[in-house]
C-alpha cells in the first residue's frame, strides 16, 4: 500500500470515528479538502500522522472541538461579494415584500457576518416583520455569532463592501466600538435564532421564504449536495429564493426544474411557484 | 355455327373477365403501395416531432421504442448506443433488460455485434423458439422473429436496434425501419452530443467547486497565519517582560530549591509509607463491600432456605395440637402448641431479615398503583380495630380535607410500613389511646400514627431504627417482637422516596410520621425508564410490520393494469392505491367511464408513473406502504409537467384542508359508497373537457378591481368582480368558483367576518380555496387567524401582481372543490370512530405557522381541543393559565425561549411534572433524542412528522394523565 492510500484509509476510519463519537457527520464531504485541512491540522498539533489524531479524538475529551475548525473552512466577511447582497436587495426584497411576515434561513452562517448584514438590509428595505434562523454545525462558531463581537481591523472592508452593496448608511451607525473590538447593536438580533443544524444529517425545520447557503455546498460530495438542495426545495415556499455561492449552481441537481435563476451571476433562485 | 360462335363469344367473354380482373388487382395492389408508402410517411412524420427537442439517450429510446411497438407488431425491443464505434452500450429496452454484466457488447463480434456493424437491415424469420421467451404472468410464449436496425452517421456505427417479434417481419414494417433510421440516428446523435456536453460542463463545475474550496481554505489558512503571527508578537513580548521577572526569582529559588533538596528526602520516605498504607485501606475497602454483597446474599438465600423446613414443621406442629387421634396429653398439647408459636415467631424474624436483605441487596421493586386513601383507612381500621377493643384503649382515625384523597404508590410497601407503625403504636400503649391521621404538607402526604404508650428517650430514637437493636435491651424481652420492624420501615420509607421522623417522650408517647411525595416515580433513571416505556416498542412495531409489508405485498395484486396498452384508450388515469379490493373498484370505475388505467401501490413508483405517462387525472390514496401519499401530491404540484394533472383524494385520515391547499382536486373520506366515486368520476371525466374557470373577485376599490379583472381576463378564465362581502355571499350561493381573491378591508363587512361566515354555513355557501391581497400590515397573529382560511396572503406592492397570477394558475388547475356538505357529515363519522383525542386539550408549542396550521387541523380532526404557544415563554404562561392542558408538543428550535429551557421549566413546577411534553425536533442524532428527555420530554419524534405516528404517540402518553383525573 502506497503511503497516499493509507492516508486515504486514515480519513475514512476517522470519519468514521468522528460520526460514531460525536454524530458529526464527513462522510459525504469532499475528500481532497479533508485531506489539506488535515495536513494542516497535523503541523498545527504537531501530529505524525491521521491515526494520530483519530486516537486524540477517541481518547482526549477537549480535542474534537480544536478540531473542528480544521474539518470545516470558515471564510466569511460582511457582505461578501457585495454585488449578491445589491441582488438581494434589488431583485429579492421587493418579492418577498409581499409576504406578510418572513422566514429566512442562514444555512452554514459561520461566525455570523453574514446574518448581521441580512438583518441590516432587511432594516433599511423597512423589512420589520422577519425571523432568521441562522444555522451551523460548529458550536464555536455559533457562539461567536450570538456574541456579534469582532475585531475592529475587520471593519474598513466591511464599510466598503457595505457601500457598495448599496447600503444606505454608515456602517458605524450599527455598531458600538470598545476595546479594539466592535460590537453590533442587539436590535439587529432581535430576530435571529442561532441554531446548531447539520444538512448532512437534520432535516426541514421550518417553512422558509429565503435561504441563503454560500460556499458551503462547495465542501459537499454530489449525494450531500442533493440532500442539501432537497431541503432547501421542502423547506422554501412557493416563489422562495434561494441563493448560493459564485461558484455554486443549481444546474446539475435533480431539482434545477422546481428553481428559475432570478440572478445567475449571483446565483440568486427562485422557486417556482 | 351457331354454336362456334357462341363458344367463341363466351371465350372472349372469359378472357375480358380475366383482363378486367388482373386491371382491378393492379389497381389495388398499387392503392395499397401508396397506401403503405403514405402511412411510412405519417408514422416518420409522427416520430421525428416525437424526438424534436433536447431529449437524453434514454428518452429518445423510451420515445422510440414506444412509437415502434405502437406501429409494428414488435413485443420486445431494444436500443444500444455507441459513443466509440467500438462498443455498444445498453440504453433501453421494453419487456427487455440485458443479464448483468452484458450490458456492453463489442461492435462485429456476436449477432448483434455483427448486425450492427453491417449497413443493412438484418431481418431473420423463422428463428428457434428457444432463442427469446416473453415471459408474462400467464405463461411465456416465443418469439419468431428477429429485427437488428443498425444506426450509422458517416460511416461509423453510432448504434442499432433490436426488435422481437411474434410472427414474421412484414414488408412495410422494413420499409418503416428504413425510413426512420435517419431520423432516429440524428436523434441519437443529438442526445449523445447533449450528454458529452452536459458531462464536460459538470466536470468544469467540479473544478470550479474545487478551485474555490481551495481559495477558502487559502483565506482561511491566511487568516489562521495572520491570528498566529499576531498571538506569536503578544507572546514574545509577554516573554521578554517575564524573563526579566524569571531572572530574579530564579535566583531565589535556586536558595529555596537548596533547602528543599534536603526536605524532599524526607517526604519521598513519608510518601512510601502512605502509599503502602492507602493500598491497604483501599483493598479492605473492596474487602469490606464484598463481605456486605455477601451478607446480603447469604441473608437473603439463607432465609429462604430456612423457610421451607420451617414451614413443615409448623403445619406438623399444629396438626400435632389439634388432636386428632385424642391420644396426647394436655401437657404434649401444650408443647405442640409451644412449638407452634416459637416456629411462627421464627417464621416472621425470618421474613423480616429476608425484607431486610432484599432492600439492602437493592433487589426489591416497588410497583405503584393508585390508592384511594378513604378505603386505605379503612382497611387499618378493619385491622387494628379487635386488637384496640381487646385491649381497651382508644383508636381515632382521621383524614384530612385534601384537594385529591388518591395517590399514586406501592400498596403493599405502604401497608406494611403503616401496620408496623400501628402493630408498635398498639404494641406499646396500655392505657390511653392510639390515632392515625392522614393529612398532605405541601406536595407529600403524611401519615401520623401518636400513641400515649412508653415512649423513647431522646438519645435512643437514633438507635431503634438500626437492625436488630430496640430502645432499651430489655424492651425486647418485656413486649416481643424481633426488633426488625422499624429499620425495615426505615428501608421501605426510602423505596418509596419518603422519610420517617419520629418525635418522642419518654413515658409520654411518641408519634411516628411517614412522609411520601403523592405520586412515586419509578426510582430508575430516566433513560432506562425510556427504553421500557411501551412507546418505543410499538414504533419499533409499526416500523417492522410495514418494511414487511413492502417486502411482500407489493406486486401482488391478481389483476393486470393497462399500462401495456394505455395508447388504446383516450384518456389515462393513474390510481394509486394499495388494498386490492378497492383498487380493482376504482379500476373497473375507470373504465366505465372511458379511462385507461395504470395502478400504482407506493409513492415512488406513483411519482415516476406520472411523469412517465402523464396521465389525464389521478386517484390517490394518502396510506401507502413506503410514504404518506401527501408526498404524491407535493411532488407532482412542484413538477410543471405534472402540476395541471387533477389529483382526487380518496382517503380515510382527513388531511383535506391541507391537501387542498397544496393543490388537490378534491377529497373524498373513506368509507365511500359507489355513488360518490361515480360523482367524483363524472366531475373528473366532465370538468376533464371543460376549460373555462371561475374566479370570484371581492375587491371595493375600482381601480384595483379593474386591474384583477383586466390580470385575469387573458387567461380563459370567467372572472366576477363584486365590490362587497353581501354581493360576494350572493355570488356563493348560487355559483361554484374555483378561486376567490378578496381584500381584507370591504365596506360592509371585514374580511375575517366574511371568511367566517362563509365557513361556518358550509351549506349555504360553496367555499372555493381563497387568496388574501391585501394591502394591509398584517400584525402575527391577524396572519394566523387568516391562514385557517387561506393558504397564500399576498401584501400589494411591486411584486405582487406577478404572485398573484402564479397563485392564480395554480388554484385553476383543480377540477373540483370541496364538497362542504359531505365532508362535514363525513368528519362527524371519523370522531365517533376515534375518540382517543376526545376532550383532550393539546398544546402546540411551535413558532412555524405551516406546523401549527398542518398539526391544528389533524388533531382537530380527532377532536382533541388545541393551544397554541409560539414559543417557550408563551407555553408557560399557557400551561399555568389553562389547567385543562393535558398533553404538550414542543417544537425545539424557537425564538425568545427554545424547547429544552421551556420543558426544563415546566418540569421546574411541581404540578407539571407529570404532564406529558412530546418533543418535535428537526435534529436527527441519537444524543439530540437524549437531550429532550435529559431536559424532562417524556418521548420524541423527529421531523419531518409522521401524522400516524404522532397520533399514537399522543395516545400513548394521554392515558397516563387520565389515571389522574379519573
Amino acid at each position: 500500500m502506497k503511503n497516499s492510500e493509507i492516508s486515504k484509509l486514515e480519513i475514512e476510519l476517522l470519519i468514521q470515528a468522528i460520526f460514531a463519537k460525536y454524530q458529526y457527520d464527513f462522510r459525504e464531504y469532499s475528500r481532497p479538502s479533508l485531506m489539506r485541512r488535515l495536513e494542516q491540522a497535523k503541523i498545527r498539533f504537531n501530529i505524525k500522522t491521521i491515526s494520530e489524531i483519530q486516537n486524540k479524538v477517541l481518547h482526549e475529551k477537549d480535542f474534537f472541538p480544536k478540531l473542528i475548525p480544521y474539518l470545516t473552512v470558515n471564510t466569511t466577511e460582511f457582505f461578501r461579494d457585495h454585488q449578491y447582497f445589491e441582488s438581494l436587495r434589488t431583485k429579492v426584497f421587493p418579492f418577498l415584500k409581499t409576504f406578510p411576515s418572513l422566514k429566512i434561513w442562514v444555512a452554514g452562517c459561520s461566525t455570523g457576518e453574514e446574518v448581521v448584514s441580512l438583518s441590516i438590509l432587511l432594516k433599511e428595505a423597512s423589512i420589520t416583520k422577519y425571523l432568521i434562523y441562522a444555522t451551523d454545525i460548529n458550536p464555536m462558531n455559533l457562539e461567536k455569532a450570538r456574541k456579534g463581537i469582532y475585531s475592529t481591523e475587520l471593519m474598513i472592508k466591511a464599510e466598503e463592501n457595505y457601500k457598495n452593496a448599496g447600503g444606505a448608511n454608515s456602517l458605524s451607525d450599527y455598531y458600538d466600538i470598545a476595546y479594539e473590538s466592535v460590537k453590533f447593536h442587539d436590535s439587529l438580533y432581535k430576530n435571529v435564532i442561532f441554531s446548531d443544524h447539520s444538512l448532512a444529517t437534520d432535516s426541514v425545520f421550518s417553512e422558509t421564504h429565503f435561504i441563503s447557503c454560500r460556499n458551503v455546498l462547495i465542501y459537499f460530495n454530489r449525494p450531500l449536495q442533493e440532500r442539501a438542495y432537497t431541503l432547501f426545495n421542502d423547506s422554501l415556499v412557493r416563489g422562495g429564493f434561494l441563493g448560493l455561492g459564485n461558484r455554486e449552481t443549481l444546474q446539475f441537481s435533480h431539482l434545477k426544474n422546481n428553481f428559475i435563476p432570478i440572478d445567475l451571476e449571483n446565483r440568486v433562485f427562485q422557486k417556482t411557484l | 355455327m351457331s354454336i362456334e360462335i357462341t363458344r367463341l363469344n363466351r371465350l372472349f367473354a372469359i378472357l375480358v373477365m380475366w383482363v378486367v380482373a388482373y386491371q382491378v388487382t393492379q389497381i389495388i395492389k398499387s392503392r395499397n403501395l401508396s397506401f403503405i408508402a403514405s402511412w411510412i410517411k405519417a408514422s416518420s412524420a409522427d416520430l421525428s416531432t416525437k424526438l424534436g427537442g433536447e431529449l437524453s439517450i434514454e428518452e429518445v429510446g423510451n420515445e422510440l421504442l414506444q412509437f415502434l411497438e405502437e406501429k409494428t407488431d414488435s413485443k420486445v425491443s431494444a436500443l444500444y448506443s455507441s459513443e466509440d464505434s467500438k462498443n455498444l452500450n445498453f440504453v433501453v429496452g421494453r419487456a427487455f433488460r440485458p443479464e448483468e454484466g452484458k450490458e456492453k457488447i463489442q461492435l462485429g463480434e456476436g449477432f448483434l455485434g455483427k448486425a450492427a456493424a453491417g449497413k443493412n437491415i438484418t431481418v431473420l424469420n423463422n428463428i428457434t423458439p428457444e432463442h427469446f421467451k416473453i415471459i408474462t404472468a400467464f405463461g411465456e410464449s416465443s418469439t419468431a422473429s428477429l429485427t437488428i436496425v443498425p444506426l450509422i452517421s458517416n460511416n461509423k456505427s453510432i448504434g442499432a436496434i433490436e426488435l422481437g417479434h411474434m410472427a414474421d417481419v412484414k414488408d412495410y414494417e422494413v420499409g418503416l425501419f428504413e425510413e426512420i433510421r435517419s431520423i432516429v440516428t440524428s436523434a441519437i446523435k443529438s442526445a449523445q452530443y447533449k450528454q458529452r456536453l452536459n458531462d464536460l460542463l459538470q466536470e468544469a463545475q467540479q473544478y470550479s467547486e474545487e478551485l474555490q474550496v481551495q481559495q477558502e481554505e487559502l483565506r482561511s489558512t491566511n487568516e489562521e497565519l495572520e491570528q498566529q503571527a499576531q498571538n506569536l508578537r503578544a507572546t514574545h513580548a509577554r516573554l521578554e517582560n517575564q524573563q526579566a521577572e524569571m531572572e530574579q526569582t530564579n535566583q531565589q529559588l535556586e536558595e529555596q530549591t537548596q533547602t528543599l533538596e534536603t526536605q524532599k528526602g524526607l517526604l519521598n520516605e513519608r510518601n512510601k509509607d502512605l502509599i503502602a498504607s492507602q493500598k491497604e485501606l483501599e483493598n479492605t475497602a473492596i474487602q469490606l463491600k464484598n463481605a456486605s454483597q455477601y451478607k446480603s446474599e447469604f441473608l437473603a438465600n439463607m432465609s429462604h432456605e430456612l423457610r421451607t423446613p420451617l414451614n413443615s414443621t409448623l403445619i406438623l406442629a399444629k396438626l400435632l395440637s389439634e388432636n386428632k387421634k385424642k391420644n396426647l396429653t394436655d401437657e404434649q398439647i401444650k408443647y405442640a402448641e409451644t412449638i407452634y408459636r416459637s416456629g411462627n415467631d421464627l417464621l416472621n424474624l425470618i421474613n423480616d431479615i429476608l425484607d431486610l436483605s432484599k432492600v439492602e441487596a437493592g433487589k426489591m421493586l416497588v410497583n405503584p398503583e393508585i390508592i384511594d386513601l378513604e378505603s386505605l383507612i379503612v382497611s387499618m381500621e378493619l385491622l387494628f380495630r379487635p386488637i384496640a377493643n381487646d385491649k381497651k384503649i382508644d383508636f381515632k382515625l382521621h383524614i384530612e380535607n385534601m384537594a385529591r384523597k388518591d395517590i399514586i404508590t406501592d400498596r403493599t410497601r405502604l401497608e406494611q410500613i403503616l401496620k408496623n407503625f400501628l402493630s408498635n403504636a398498639f404494641k406499646f400503649t396500655a392505657k390511653g389511646s392510639v390515632s392515625f391521621s392522614i393529612s398532605s404538607v405541601d406536595n407529600l402526604i403524611s401519615f401520623s400514627i401518636t400513641d400515649t404508650g412508653i415512649g423513647i428517650a431522646e438519645n435512643e430514637q437514633e438507635v431503634i431504627f438500626e437492625a436488630f437493636r430496640q430502645a432499651d435491651g430489655t424492651t425486647n424481652r418485656k413486649f416481643g417482637g424481633t426488633g426488625l420492624g422499624l429499620s425495615i420501615s426505615k428501608e421501605l420509607a426510602g423505596l418509596l422516596n419518603g422519610e420517617i421522623k419520629v418525635a418522642s417522650q419518654k413515658s409520654k408517647g411518641s408519634t411516628f410520621t411517614l412522609l411520601i411525595p403523592r405520586v412515586l416515580k419509578q426510582q430508575t433513571d430516566k433513560k432506562e425508564q425510556f427504553k421500557r416505556a411501551p412507546v418505543i416498542d410499538i414504533s419499533a412495531q409499526t416500523e417492522v410490520i410495514k418494511d414487511d409489508q413492502l417486502q411482500n405485498e407489493i406486486f401482488k395484486f391478481s389483476f393486470e393494469d393497462d399500462r401495456d396498452n394505455i395508447h388504446e384508450y383516450g384518456r389515462k388515469m393513474l390510481i394509486i392505491e394499495d388494498d386490492e379490493e378497492f383498487a380493482k373498484i376504482l379500476f373497473d370505475l375507470a373504465h366505465e367511464m372511458n379511462f385507461g388505467a395504470i395502478i400504482s401501490q407506493t409513492c415512488e413508483e406513483a411519482i415516476a408513473l406520472a411523469k412517465h405517462y402523464r396521465p389525464n387525472a389521478i386517484v390517490l390514496d394518502l396510506r401507502l406502504p413506503d410514504h404518506s401519499g401527501m408526498i404524491v401530491l407535493d411532488n407532482l404540484k412542484m413538477n410543471p409537467g405534472t402540476r395541471h394533472i387533477p389529483i382526487h383524494i380518496i382517503s380515510s385520515s382527513d388531511f383535506s384542508r391541507s391537501a387542498l391547499e397544496m393543490g388537490a382536486a378534491g377529497y373524498i373520506l373513506k368509507p365511500v359508497k359507489r355513488d360518490q366515486l361515480l360523482i367524483a368520476f363524472q366531475n373528473i371525466s366532465s370538468k376533464l373537457d371543460q376549460k373555462l374557470k371561475r374566479v370570484l373577485v371581492v375587491e371595493d376599490e375600482e381601480v384595483q378591481r379593474n386591474h384583477i379583472f383586466n390580470l385575469l381576463s387573458d387567461h380563459s378564465v370567467e372572472v366576477d368582480a363584486v365590490e362587497s362581502s353581501t354581493e360576494a355571499l350572493e355570488k356563493l350561493t348560487s355559483n361554484t368558483y374555483d378561486c376567490m381573491i378578496m381584500d381584507l378591508s370591504l365596506p360592509d363587512m371585514s374580511g375575517y367576518e366574511l371568511l367566517s361566515k362563509i365557513s361556518k354555513n358550509n351549506a349555504t355557501y360553496s367555499f372555493p380555496p381563497v387568496i388574501i391581497y391585501t394591502a394591509r400590515d398584517l400584525t402575527k397573529e391577524e396572519e394566523e387567524r387568516l391562514r385557517l382560511y387561506s393558504g397564500s396572503i399576498i401584501i400589494k406592492g411591486a411584486k405582487s401582481p406577478e404572485r398573484l397570477l402564479s397563485e392564480v394558475t395554480l388554484f385553476l388547475h383543480r377540477v373540483e372543490t370541496d364538497l362542504p356538505v359531505e365532508r362535514q357529515k363525513m368528519l362527524s363519522e371519523l370522531r365517533s370512530r376515534d375518540k382517543a383525542l376526545e376532550d383532550n386539550t393539546i398544546l402546540i408549542v411551535d413558532d412555524d405557522i405551516r406546523n401549527i396550521f398542518a398539526l391544528t387541523s389533524a388533531l382537530e380532526s380527532f377532536g382533541a381541543n388545541i393551544e397554541v404557544a409560539r414559543n417557550g415563554l408563551e407555553a408557560i404562561e399557557k400551561v399555568n393559565s389553562l389547567p385543562q392542558i393535558n398533553l404538550v408538543l414542543m417544537d425545539i428550535m424557537m425564538p425568545e425561549m427554545d424547547g429544552h429551557e421551556a420543558t426544563r421549566e415546566i418540569r421546574k413546577l411541581e404540578k407539571f411534572k407529570d404532564l406529558p411534553i412530546i418533543a418535535l425536533t428537526a435534529k436527527a442524532m441519537k444524543d439530540d433524542r437524549d437531550k429532550c428527555l435529559e431536559a424532562g420530554a417524556n418521548d420524541y419524534l423527529a421531523k419531518p412528522l409522521d401524522i400516524d405516528k404522532l397520533l399514537s404517540l399522543i395516545r400513548i402518553w394521554l392515558p397516563q394523565k387520565r389515571t389522574f383525573t379519573k
